[in-house]
């Protein structure tokens, strides 16, 4: 109570009751207000927590039946079978490399002779289709004459426009063709008739040619072919039994989820039943009765038979790694072009960890039993660690979101490298160096940055960055840098390169502020001392400002890791895991991430399933990383601060 | 003599040098930036420019900006002329030219028509979310500068603000699509199975079972993701209102709420409405919260036709610009018929979000001339 003796107003007068609780109320109200954000910021933890949390019981429930069912059995052999078509895709593309490294010049040729064709097929499609669709037998009435007449003649037209170049983008480079054989090309193209859609006798030869060189190029290395061959068919016995048992575990687990529902079914029914009116009870009654129509499953049962074909299982694995000996034996030691080199290295490197993960096959498989309970511990390691996130297919929904994290992170490795030197640098430059006129300019138009939306980036970098990147990529000048030429036209650098520019302004801000708040006294007292302008710069101005930079740079990577629009659009979208044998070149590969996997799989998921409330968790993880970013960031803005006073 | 250190110190020419080196390098970087900045806009008008203006009067192509989106038909006839018409044109011509006059007939979904629907959308979810920002933000922030004494209370308070900020957009969404689409209070006759609670008033029921994907969600959703940025700039601005302006009014006799509402309300408030145009901008452009809450492809009314009471236009589904835009990046394959559709209305888009900027730098620096204290 606030002491009220010396108020000339009584207190119990109406004017100070009524003047206080109005005052008070405001105060209130906007104190509410206030509150709104702890509200909202509550809010968003307990929603995703609620959603999430289900999550590890419902999917360890998921994981149970899984195990029982024997669908986890199956999985054990059907490992190995992938890491063994893995490596035998090693080994094909060595070899296919070591072939093609002879034939660059030929293939060129092809290509080259293939883009023409397929400019001039482009440019003729209409007309040659419109000519297709009335010539068509099944057509209801025969074309007229003029109508032939007319759509012939437009054949003709557009094939001249076209051979002169002036449709589409334009006659495509040929740096490998001479005239001649361009023009010999371009004349049995015009020769042809407008119905035909045949190659051209010269891309045929080209064809020819580049088959007679791979032939020639192949011959000392038909021991090789014959080493791989051999090794890929020593996983033939492993297959069928892995594709036969997997039907029979199938058929189990489906059986065992039929009867999963129509459980529930009766159990909602029951419930219904019990607060139900008298006339409605009997109508629920009887539908309980019909609600549970299947057995349940004896999963003991069903495993025998699979369980039966261990020794068959046994002897295939023992083909197998036979195979994997025999074919490391038979490798030639080193291959002359530097891809498929790299390529057999990788395959030398990973051979015994595959040895390895064959030889305990059959332990695993003698050891597995279908009634050891999944804990909730696995559950959830499972989920951080796994190397899978396969959703929506008939065989087992697994979420492990290794892949997306990864993808995550060297996107903002990506963005990162890029941001950091430019907007730090272009910090730099604007506070001390850049002259007040080049000030003025500068600050405002890398802030208008931050204005662009993410969606357009996002669609700069399909409709415009990934085209340009891949031409770029092709360029026989550029053959040098790993990765390139690019396979993919959406991968993660492109998204790193977008995700970086987005970064740029907030880094620059940032630093800039930090740089400009280093007291004047510190530069003073640096060139009273007799330091060049670039000592003063690195040696004092930088380092007393680095806590600020610093934090710039982590609130720079909260921005790029929350960001949703431009890695879902650009970054490629494939769950898995990068293929790090490619060496920088992996930057080039295409990949998921943490934000783009909600973005894209929310809309889809039934509410409350699963897979619903997984994403909840990748949002729950997202989340977390994101406050641990932001949260280090302001600490070091803070010393920072403290520091100046 | 312009620098006699020059004439002191020796060796001044080889720093010089390296120093002139390590300005172009830096200064090199910074243009870069700038240069590529340059250059993504410099496409995107270079491209979509041709789309939004026309060569006569009125030089702006109304019919791109007041046309519902449609599905876009490009066909040869029997002459080889290609035709590129909007779904509903595209019947007519099929009627009165007979089917069979139709040759190499391709579909472009979304490309046809204008984008008044998105246009249309994009307003209303942001003028809705800026509106509600607004209220809750302005009163925090006259909380927190008039009210708050240093407590715990206000210690959450700007723990909760600075975290708000931070939280990833994408989290937002999934946020909005949990709490307003699945889980707000509305007033019903028959509550879903699903809901939270259901609480009968005697005449209906108040159900927690959400307000579905719709307007009222999507601004809900984008209100709390600006409110942060609202509340500091606020608070900013009223911090800004000198110190004497309040004491002179309390020593009058003036409440403090009239002290507020009299002496510094006015004088904060161009700053509040210059920082909340800058929000404006933000909210106009995200795309992943409204993605799950509000927005959809395609939608063959404006928000406001085809509904009973002026109510549904909260509670319906909207088309909205960046959405369109994501939908148009994402499925549909670039080609010379969807570049228009594409480009124009990334273009129109920019366009909105630059004007948004350009208002509130412009509103700042009006504002700042005339607040001299």
């Amino acid at each position: 109570m606030p002491d009220t003796s010396h108020n000339p107003v009584p207190s119990g007068h109406p004017f100070c009751r009524r003047g206080r609780s109005t005052e008070g109320l405001i105060k209130a109200f906007f104190g509410g207000n206030a509150a709104l954000t702890i509200v909202i910021l509550v809010l968003i933890i307990l929603f995703l927590l609620r959603e999430g949390v289900g999550f590890f019981p419902e999917y360890r429930t998921e994981l149970q039946n899984f195990r029982k069912s024997g669908l986890e059995f199956v999985d054990i052999a059907r490992k190995d079978l992938t890491a063994h078509e893995q490596m035998g895709s090693l080994l094909n593309r060595a070899y296919f490399a070591q072939v093609n490294s002879n034939c660059r010049e030929e293939m060129q040729r092809l290509e080259e002779a293939t883009a023409i064709v397929n400019y001039l097929g482009e440019a003729t499609a209409p007309a040659h289709d419109a000519l297709v669709q009335v010539t068509d037998a099944e057509s209801n009435s025969p074309p007229t004459p003029e109508l032939l007449q007319k759509l012939s003649a437009q054949y003709r037209k557009r094939l001249a426009d076209a051979l002169s170049g002036r449709l589409g983008k334009g006659f495509p480079p040929t740096p490998h063709l001479s005239r001649t054989e361009q023009q010999l090309l371009c004349d049995q193209i015009a020769a042809r008739d407008p119905l035909s859609t045949d190659d051209p006798a010269f891309a045929n030869e080209l064809q020819a040619s580049l088959a007679a060189k791979r032939e020639l190029s192949a011959a000392p290395l038909i021991a090789f072919r014959d080493a791989i061959d051999a090794f890929q068919s020593s996983s033939s016995a492993l297959d069928v039994l892995v594709s036969e048992t997997s039907d029979t575990v199938k058929a189990t687990k489906e059986a065992a989820v039929l009867h999963g529902i129509q459980v529930r079914k009766r159990q909602t029914l029951l419930d219904a039943a019990r607060t139900a009116k008298p006339d409605l009870r009997s109508q629920l009654e009887a539908d309980i009765a019909a609600a549970v129509t299947t057995e349940p499953v004896d999963f003991t049962a069903a495993m025998a038979p699979v369980l039966a074909r261990i020794p068959q299982f046994k002897e295939a694995n023992a083909a197998m790694s036979a195979g994997l000996t025999e074919v490391s034996e038979k490798l030639p030691l080193s291959l002359s072009d530097e891809k498929a080199d790299r390529y057999l290295k990788a395959f030398r490197a990973a051979t015994p960890a595959m040895a390895a993960e064959t030889a305990d096959t059959v332990g695993l498989l003698e050891g597995w039993r279908a009634d050891v309970p999944v804990g909730i511990g696995m559950t959830i390691s499972g989920f951080i660690s796994g190397r899978d996130w396969i959703t929506g297919g008939e065989w087992q929904d697994i979420y492990g979101i290794l892949p997306l994290f990864i993808g995550s992170l060297m996107i903002s490795i990506i963005a990162l490298a890029i941001a950091i030197p430019f907007g730090v640098g272009a910090a730099i430059y604007t506070n001390q160096l850049a002259g007040p006129r080049q000030q003025r300019f500068v600050k405002p138009t890398i802030e208008f940055l931050q204005a662009i939306p993410s969606v357009v980036l996002g669609f700069v970098g399909i409709a415009v960055l990934g085209t340009l990147l891949q031409e770029v990529s092709t360029l026989d000048s550029l053959s040098w840098i790993p990765g390139f030429p690019i396979q993919q036209r959406l991968n993660m650098f492109t998204a790193g390169c977008l995700l970086g520019l987005m970064a740029i302004p907030t880094i620059f801000t940032l630093s800039e502020d930090a740089i400009n708040n280093v007291p004047a006294a510190f530069a003073e007292a640096s060139d009273a001392l007799g330091a060049s302008k670039l000592q003063t710069i690195f040696r004092v101005i930088v380092p007393a400002a680095i806590s600020g930079i610093l934090a710039a740079v982590l609130l720079g990577l909260g921005r790029v890791i929350g960001e949703t629009m431009v890695v879902l659009l650009v970054a490629g979208n494939r769950i898995q895991i990068p293929d790090f044998t490619d060496g920088i070149g992996t930057v080039f590969q295409p990949a998921h991430t943490l934000t783009g996997i909600i973005a894209q799989e929310l809309g889809e998921v039934p509410f409350g399933s699963v897979h619903y409330r997984a994403l909840f968790v990748v949002g729950i993880l997202l989340f977390v990383i994101v406050l641990a970013i932001n949260w280090t960031a302001q600490r070091l803005l803070r010393r920072f601060r403290i520091s100046q006073h | 003599m312009k620098n006699p250190e020059q004439l002191i110190r020796r060796g001044v020419h080889r720093k010089g040098i390296a120093e002139g080196i390590v300005k172009t390098f830096l200064g090199g970087m910074t243009w870069a930036v700038i240069a590529v900045a340059l250059m993504i806009f410099g496409r995107m008008i270079w491209d979509g420019a041709p789309v939004f203006f026309k060569k006569e009067a009125p030089f702006v192509n109304m019919d791109f900006l007041t046309k519902k989106t449609e599905t876009l038909h490009v066909f040869d006839d029997a002459e080889g002329i290609r035709h590129q018409l909007p779904a509903s044109e595209f019947h007519q011509w099929k009627s009165s030219h007979g089917t069979d006059a139709v040759f190499n007939e391709q579909t472009f979904s979304y490309c046809g028509g204008g984008i008044a629907g998105p246009i249309v959308g994009t307003v209303l979810l942001t003028l809705l979310s800026v509106m509600m920002a607004l209220f809750f933000g302005v009163s925090a922030a006259i909380y927190l500068s008039e009210y708050a004494k240093q407590g715990r209370f206000i210690g959450w308070v700007r723990l909760a603000i600075l975290n708000l900020a931070g939280v990833p957009s994408i989290v937002f969404g999934l946020f909005g699509f949990a709490v307003f689409v699945l889980a707000a209070p509305i007033l019903t006759d028959t509550p879903a199975d699903r809901s939270l609670l259901a609480i009968p008033l005697g005449f209906t029921h108040l159900s927690f079972e959400g307000w579905g994907s719709s307007l009222i969600a999507g601004a809900a959703t984008l209100a709390c993701m600006i409110l942060p940025v609202i509340i500091t700039a606020s608070e900013e601005s009223l911090k800004a209102v000198p110190q004497g302006f309040r004491e002179a009014s309390l020593a009058l006799g003036a409440t403090r709420w009239q002290t507020i509402r009299k002496s510094v309300l006015p004088f904060a408030m161009p700053g509040i409405l210059t920082s909340s145009v800058l929000s404006l901008a933000r909210a106009a452009g995200e795309t992943a919260p409204i993605m799950f809450t509000a927005a959809v492809a395609a939608k063959d009314d404006l928000p406001w036709e085809g509904v009973g009471s002026p109510l549904g236009v909260l509670t319906g589904q909207v088309q909205a610009l960046p959405y369109h835009i994501y939908t148009l990046a994402l499925k549909i394959p670039t080609s010379e018929y969807t570049e228009r559709a594409q480009f124009g209305s990334v273009f129109v888009f920019l366009l909105m979000i630059f004007l948004f900027s350009a208002a509130s730098v412009v509103l700042r620096n009006r504002v700042r001339a005339k607040m001299k204290w």
